[in-house]
């Protein structure tokens, strides 16, 4: 008889299981959460940047009718309730930021009181009446102001405006820099950008009094953790505290922190004893939910003639605005630009000294890629920079400096630990894929009819599950490196999962369900995969980085296992035979070899739950498991890309047309191909976002400029182009599932790639240097006067 | 403040409404009448997360006030489908071609779509474009989005050549 072949559900795509809830407007976000009796919540927040409170009015605003409450920042209630968060090791200085401000404020935005209503509107007419006083302090508006000699201090007991210094030295850079061929300098810079997901920030707090047990609805992306830091910081025991984090409208990292506003909001809703509910608006989330991105490089590179890339020496400063952020501190956007910026590349000389310094702006945290485009524009910039000087096409020069992956797990210069990849392939087949020469005639043609076509390339290995042992090396205080989930089948053989990560637009329902539902041989409708409310779920860590299929994937896999396990005991008692003998496939378990000897899973769960007696001895009824799970050596996986794109420059008006965008990619096991394109898709527009338009500009006052998003644009439809994306599958060895995570990887290539496009478009006007992003037309008019003004200086040489 | 009365048709059926005059008809929506599908992203006309039909053109419920839709026909995303009936075939195709992700986008994403192939039941890729050039979504990068609702402009006309 032949082998039935036991169906797999990896790889497949599958149409997405929470998709009719979501399509039909039936969705429950915290903003639809609605209980009786809630009042509304509007802050009043700092139009200082740097300043001392020297008295708040609020009495117009108490009088106001409606008004429940006004909590000020010098109110008992919020006394000593501090938000911290700590790198540890290494160069810091801490900060603390208070619930509400009471009596400094150092960033425009910042709450300092917060008014309890019947509704917002009456919420926000009274917000609008408390005057606050300041006694303005010398804003300190960019990190090298902050850096300078005589700024201000920005925190008690500093000694400079930091909270993190790290010097990495690996190698010889100064042997290597010696004996170099050529040595170049780069700067780059990258502005104030942030997540930007399309729901807001909300929070609804619900306290029983007489159980003294409260309940927090949460846009958030971490629901246990943020319940272990509510718990701390209001003092309440962490079992009586429920975190629900329902449908999330997009997270991108902006929610998987602990914010003031949130800890106000549960205070209120103790005090009072009412449900206290706070939806952000769009203007308060570009004030006050975290930035990223602002990064500034110096970059020194020694090369050889043949364009192989020597070494590097670095540094970096990082705008890392006011207060280090809870859980992840303001310290990790400069410690993973530090270990990323050597790139996928066997550069073995390194030297770097990165600065998480403090300004006067919005708090700064990770967001989708963390540092990585900022890491990668410098390592990208500095290779088309090396092609250019030696001649060689930056594909060339690429090919060359790449990490072979026959050498893989592969330790990088910083101590990275690449399990395996496709560097030099996927780099191959991307030129094939986008037929790169005919791309490059195409150019030659354009330029012979006066358009400005450019091609750019960029490469780059993304971090995506990271282990318990990688965050302990990058000295986070709360060591992420696991997942937790349970699986249950119940009594008629259907299967409930609950994961710790969060799903708020990557598919979790469906691909966990894909994972398990392969495990367990049961049909995929008969699991059904939740999340998100702690009072139900293991504890976890949750969805950031690029870890869910890798960490939760694993860990339903793990408890699947046990639950399959324990079936093929029990049929192996009822069938009288061993169960090495037993094989379970398509929802039954059977004898290998003899098929016919089967008991469907149905029934053994029925039975398992309902006939006790016919367990084996020492057999405990229910069928379900909790499982953690950590990538095999606590080091984590690693993913590789490649990125082309092709636009052409209207010089006149400073615009960038990207026409062609092309990505080859590996992640590893792909669990569902569609959602991983989807992940793919919204990763690179978000990138080509953040290397064309987005900003969030402060004056020199330190007074932000983008309040709306008039100001601070979004790609929409027209500037996103059609993506093309090309597969790769090197399983990795240090994942249960094969697979590596891949949800940032996206955003990591957009800007060096169409930075290399613009001036790889300007050539023939001039040679120019491209290394600052976003490209918005005011800069790009920068770089196109910049080429001209080469150009005529070339020409007045000769 | 006092409140306004207004009758207006909400997804077929009438309705007697009532809200202080500078009650916006988005929250007027969720929170009045729970119909909270219609989603709010910014509250200032971009985003388009909010978009409805009024007499059956595609309009941001954060811009207007409830009080407006004093004998108009609104529709929102609640009532492109009934609950219990299947999804609508432009539903269907953003399912079949992964047009959502987080799906906060989506309702007002698919209001527009739909007055676009109302209005266009043969529309080209720029044309699809152009015309979700007002809705944004962060997570998707447009590209399923359109293949959706092109595939949805196939299926409609596929069904309205059956009819003829
Ligand atoms: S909420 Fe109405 S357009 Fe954004
Ligand atoms: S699906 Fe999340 S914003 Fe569009």
């Amino acid at each position: 008889m032949t082998e039935q072949a036991r169906p797999s559900f990896i790889g497949a795509r599958v149409k997405r299981l929470e998709d009719p809830r979501l399509l039909r407007g039936h969705g429950r976000y915290v903003a639809d959460v609605r209980l009786p009796g809630a009042l509304e919540v509007a802050f009043v927040r700092s139009e200082m940047p740097h300043a001392d409170i020297t008295a708040v009015d609020a009495g117009a605003a108490r009088e106001h009718p409606g008004v429940v409450r006004v909590l000020t920042g010098s109110d008992e209630l919020v006394a000593g309730r501090e938000i911290r968060g700590d790198w540890r090791g290494e160069i810091w200085q801490t900060s603390a930021q208070p619930a509400l401000a009471g009596d400094r404020v150092r960033f425009v935005g910042q709450p300092i009181a917060a008014v309890v209503a019947t509704s917002r509107y009456v919420a926000e007419d009274a917000a609008s009446l408390v005057v606050a006083d300041y006694r303005e302090l010398q804003p300190l508006t960019s990190a090298r102001a902050s850096l300078s000699d005589g700024a201000p201090l920005l925190h008690e007991g500093w000694t400079r405006n930091f909270f993190r210094h790290s010097h990495f030295l690996g190698g010889d850079p100064d042997a290597a820099f010696a004996a170099a061929d050529g040595v170049l300098e780069l700067r780059t810079a990258t502005q104030r950008q942030t997540g930007m997901p399309l729901e807001t920030r909300g929070c609804v707090a619900d306290y029983d009094v007489v159980s003294g047990s409260l309940t927090v609805w949460m846009t958030n992306q971490m629901p246990s953790v943020v319940r272990t830091s509510l718990a701390d910081v209001l003092g309440v025991e962490e079992n009586r505290v429920r975190v629900v984090a329902p449908d999330i409208g997009g997270g991108f990292g902006v929610k998987a922190y602990l914010y003031p506003e949130d800890v106000v909001v549960c205070l209120l809703a103790m005090e009072l004893g009412r449900p206290v509910r706070w939806i952000e608006d769009r203007r308060e989330h570009l004030l006050a939910a975290i930035h990223a991105r602002q990064q500034e490089h110096r970059v020194q590179v020694a090369y050889r003639a043949d364009g192989k890339v020597l070494a590097i020496r670095a540094e970096v400063l990082v705008d890392s605005g006011a207060f280090s952020v809870h859980p992840w501190t303001a310290g990790l956007e400069a410690g993973n630009a530090l270990s990323l910026l050597p790139g996928p590349y066997t550069i073995g000389d390194y030297e770097c000294d990165a600065y998480a310094v403090a300004t006067n702006k919005s708090p700064f945290g990770p967001v989708r890629g963390v540092a990585r485009p900022a890491a990668a524009l410098s390592t990208e910039r500095a290779m088309d920079q090396v092609a250019r000087a030696t001649g060689l096409d930056p594909i060339e020069v690429r090919r060359r400096n790449l990490i072979d992956a026959r050498d893989c797990p592969y330790t990088t210069v910083t101590g990275n630990l690449i399990d395996s990849a496709s560097f030099q392939e996927a780099l191959d087949r991307l030129c094939e894929v986008a037929d790169y020469p005919q791309l490059r005639r195409q150019q030659a043609e354009a330029r012979e009819a006066g358009r400005l076509l450019g091609i750019g390339v960029a490469c780059y290995a993304e971090q995506g599950a990271s282990g318990i042992h990688e965050y302990l090396r990058r000295g986070m205080p709360t060591i992420f490196g696991y997942e937790t989930a349970l699986v249950r089948m119940d009594p008629s053989g259907k299967v409930l999962v609950e994961v710790t990560t969060h799903s708020h637009g990557q598919g979790h329902e469906t691909t966990i369900a894909q994972v398990v539902a392969t495990r367990l041989q049961v049909p995929l409708q008969d699991v059904r995969v939740v999340y998100g409310d702690t009072s139900r779920m293991p504890y976890g860590m949750g969805t950031f980085g690029s870890r869910s299929i890798v960490m939760a994937g694993g860990a339903a896999s793990a408890a699947a296992d046990k639950v399959r396990l324990k079936l093929e005991q029990f049929a192996a008692h009822l069938l009288e035979i061993s169960a090495d003998d037993l094989e379970t496939v398509d929802g039954a378990v059977r004898a290998k070899g003899a098929p016919f000897r089967s008991i469907p899973i149905s029934e053994l769960a029925r039975a398992a739950y309902h006939q006790p007696h016919r367990l084996p001895q020492g057999m405990q009824p229910l069928l379900e498991a909790v499982s953690t799970y950590d990538t095999e050596r606590g080091t984590g996986t690693w993913t590789n890309a490649c990125h082309l794109a092709l636009v052409e420059l209207d010089p006149g008006l400073g615009l960038l047309d990207v026409q062609k965008y092309v990505v080859v990619h590996d992640c590893g096991v792909i669990v569902n191909p569609t959602i991983v394109e989807g992940q793919l898709h919204g990763g690179i527009a978000h990138g080509i976002g953040g290397a064309l338009l987005e900003e969030l500009v402060y004056d020199e006052w330190g007074q932000p400029l983008s309040t709306t998003f008039m100001d601070y644009l979004l790609p929409s439809a027209t500037e996103v182009p059609r993506i093309e994306a090309h597969h790769i599958e090197t399983p990795s060895p240090f994942s249960a599932t094969g697979s590596k995570g891949m949800g940032e990887g996206g955003a990591i290539a957009p800007g060096p790639v169409l930075a290399a496009a613009l001036e790889d478009a300007l050539r023939p006007l001039g040679e120019v240097v491209v290394t600052e992003l976003p490209l918005t037309p005011e800069r790009v008019l920068r770089y196109v006067d910049e080429a001209r003004g080469a150009a005529a200086d070339a020409s007045g040489d000769r | 403040m006092s409140e306004r009365v207004f009758r207006f048709r909400l997804n077929g059926t009438e309705v007697e409404g009532r809200a202080e005059p500078r009650r916006l008809l988005s929250d007027y929506l969720r929170d009045d009448l729970g119909l909270t599908g219609t989603h709010v992203g910014c509250e200032h006309g971009i985003c388009g997360a909010c978009t409805i039909h009024l007499n059956g053109r595609a309009v941001r419920s954060c811009l207007l006030f409830a009080c407006q839709v004093d004998g108009a026909e609104v529709r929102t995303v609640e009532g492109l489908a009934d609950a219990r009936d299947p999804l609508s075939p432009l539903q269907e195709a953003f399912w079949e071609h992964h047009g959502l992700q987080c799906g906060f986008c989506t309702p007002g994403m698919l209001m527009t779509a739909a007055e676009l192939l109302e209005t266009n039941p043969d529309p080209t890729e720029g044309e699809i474009r152009e015309a979700i050039s007002g809705n944004l979504c962060r997570c998707t990068g447009y590209v399923f989005i359109v293949d959706a609702i092109r595939a949805a402009a196939d299926k409609l006309g596929a069904r309205g050549a059956e009819r003829q």
